[in-house]
């Protein structure tokens, strides 16, 4: 058995931050939730987490400056954006600068987990090979 | 939807119009039919039409003078001749006494001095008529009497021999003979008179004619040329002013119609035509608003959306788990997150409504306060910063609330078009400016406008952004707005010194409307 991973999510909406941290921490993963992107920065400085979600559009730190922060501060981590429209462009932007996925407003808990799921997969995948490759690497 | 019906179309704009211009599209269109016949019902008198009286008057004028010459020189020509009958007439006298003097004298030429006197006779009764005309009956009853008494005062006298008679008869044909020489020299002086006269006559009359001719020709052309520029300066003048945007129909000036009324008449058509679709595209325009907004509502509409959907999932997929505590926290949640969607679709359903305008006293703050909540998401995403400042007791303004939400609106996002990413925009609510009035500030620190462009920032269709992207109305139609509202929109500007847009609005005077307000 695995150990649970952990998952970091950031959005300006308390609700939606609670709700997430209610329908996503299982045995699998466990959830903390930061209500906005300065905090999220400050979270990813002292600590690496798993799989971060973030929303796009936020006051101040918005989710792309998060993903700058995940991509610079911890590389492996996989970055899911939420978007507040189905907009191609944002979408795009993201992707473009390393977010493992998208999804957009509304959604259901289900649909994310599926995303955070595969998140997982490619994750897990690609970790024994790094505990392995561990010596030589980083 | 971008197809319409007619009927559709015009409906809008015919509201739209209601709003925007007091007397509404259906007084507007009555306005310019009254136009339209007030400029058709004059009586017409044609510029050509005038140019004809006003050549024949020229014509008859000169006919008149011409006629009175020529009547005037064939009377010369008469007298002319009449005058040689005078002449012949004194010479005949002068003959007649001067062989009388020789047969007084000499006793010799009696015959002669008969012969004479027999013509002088003839001559005077031949030319009778005309005689009396120049002399007058009783001159010439005088002279015919003097002529023919020296006539048979001569004959007696050849036949009388006694030398009493003959002294006496001599007196009487001395004093005869100088009367009817006398006529003659009269005579002859009058009529010599009477030609110079008229001779003179004809030249003075000639000369005023001239200057008359003159004096006419300088008048007509004057008026003429006064009347053809100074319509069409003012044609130049209301082209100039449809270019500003004023699409009042030109009302009749003068008393006739002429040529000019048609042309009178084509531009009130194509000035209704203009106006008609500048209302459409004000429509488009407050559409092209709208669409801005709904981006951002949409955007907006999202969030309490996703949290309503997230809380709905979870509590039908974790229902038995979950306590009757945290389940009912979750419905609250979810009737708080359905009363926030309601709210925002209100505000933007309260800006795209129609209505007849309704004036009321309203309260300055609150409007900048609705504005800047609707714009709220336009500033997230552009990240620029919107401060407003309203000092406590500002008193109430006289206006249209949806009317000047439409003016802030377009103020504002003309600002966020032009403050870079991470501006400011500052509203500034300030009721010391102007007496009766209420000034209200939109200041950006973009580049401001330059100067040569400031003038026309306010003229309908002129647009600084790229072809297809601005419609040009936007400041136009606030300008419009407030101006109707008895306010007035200006501009302060230098270039790198951002703009400010300064609106001020009438304080309301009456506050029983205040009380009345809903």
């Amino acid at each position: 058995m695995q150990s649970a991973l952990r998952i970091l999510v950031v959005d300006d909406e308390v609700i939606a931050c609670k709700r997430l941290k209610l329908s996503l921490s299982s045995n699998e993963y466990t959830v903390e939730c930061v209500p906005g992107g300065a905090e999220a920065v400050q979270r990813l400085e002292s600590e690496s987490f798993d799989i971060v979600v973030t929303d796009i559009c936020m006051d101040q730190v918005d989710g792309i400056a998060v993903l700058d922060a995940v991509s610079r501060l911890h590389p492996q981590s996989k970055t899911i954006v939420i978007t507040g429209y189905a907009s191609v462009e944002v979408a795009r932007e993201a992707l473009a600068k390393g977010a493992f996925d998208f999804i957009a407003k509304p959604f259901q808990p289900k649909d994310l987990r599926v995303i955070i799921d595969k998140a997982a997969k490619e994750i897990r995948r690609v970790r024994p090979k790094d505990r392995a490759d561990g010596s030589s690497g980083n | 939807m971008a197809v319409e019906t007619p009927n559709r179309a015009s409906e809008e704009s015919a509201s739209l119009s209601g709003v925007l211009t007091d007397p509404g599209w259906n007084g507007r269109a009555e306005y310019e039919v009254a136009a339209d016949e007030a400029l058709r019902r004059r009586p017409t008198l044609t510029v050509r039409n005038r140019l004809m009286l006003m050549l024949s008057l020229f014509f008859l004028l000169s006919l008149a003078v011409t006629i009175w010459s020529i009547h005037t020189l064939s009377t010369v020509r008469d007298s002319i001749l009449f005058l040689e009958v005078a002449d012949d007439y004194t010479s005949e006298i002068q003959q007649a006494r001067r062989y009388e003097k020789n047969y007084l004298l000499y006793d010799t030429n009696l015959t002669d001095a008969l012969q004479h006197a027999s013509a002088a006779q003839r001559l005077a009764r031949d030319n009778d008529g005309k005689i009396r005309k120049v002399m007058g009956t009783q001159a010439v009853a005088a002279m015919h009497q003097h002529l023919d008494e020296y006539h048979s005062l001569m004959v007696r006298i050849g036949d009388t021999k006694t030398p009493g008679t003959r002294a006496d008869l001599e007196a009487q044909i001395r004093y005869h003979g100088n009367e009817a020489g006398e006529f003659a020299k009269r005579f002859v002086t009058t009529e010599r008179a009477k030609v110079e006269a008229r001779l003179s006559l004809a030249q003075r009359v000639l000369f005023a004619s001239i200057g008359g001719v003159l004096l006419l020709t300088v008048l007509v052309a004057n008026f003429f040329a006064r009347r053809i520029t100074s319509t069409l300066r003012r044609f130049a003048e209301h082209t100039n002013r449809i270019g500003h945007g004023d699409f009042t129909p030109i009302m009749p000036m003068r008393k006739y119609r002429d040529e000019f009324t048609l042309l009178a008449v084509a531009i009130n058509r194509m000035v209704q035509e203009l106006d008609r679709r500048h209302q459409i595209l004000i429509e488009s325009h407050k559409l092209r608003a709208l669409g801005t907004l709904v981006a951002g509502v949409a955007h907006e509409l999202n969030n309490p959306l996703n949290n309503m959907m997230l809380t709905a999932a979870i509590l039908k997929e974790q229902y038995d788990e979950l306590s009757d505590e945290d389940k009912l926290e979750m419905v609250d949640d979810l009737i708080g997150q359905t009363e926030r969607s309601r709210k925002i679709v209100r505000n933007l359903l309260d800006f795209a409504r129609e209505s007849e305008t309704k004036l009321e006293a309203l309260d300055l703050a609150e409007i900048v306060d609705e504005t800047a909540h609707l714009l709220g998401n336009q500033l997230k995403v552009k990240k620029v910063k919107l401060s407003v400042v309203v000092p406590q007791g500002v008193p109430p303004v006289h206006g249209d609330q949806q009317l000047l939400n439409e003016v802030l609106m377009n103020l504002i996002i003309n600002a966020l078009h032009v403050v870079a990413e991470g501006g400011e925009i500052k509203i500034v609510v300030d009721p010391e400016r102007e007496d009766g009035f209420v000034a209200l500030d939109v200041i950006d620190n973009g580049p401001g406008i330059p100067n040569h462009i400031i003038g026309r920032i306010f003229d309908p269709f002129f647009t600084t952004k790229p072809k297809g992207t601005g419609t040009g109305l936007g400041l136009s139609v606030a300008r419009g707005i407030v101006q109707k509202l008895g306010g007035s929109l200006t501009v302060a500007s230098s270039p790198g010194h951002g703009a400010t847009f300064s609106i001020l609005l009438p304080v309301t005077g009456i506050p029983s409307d205040i009380s009345s307000r809903t």
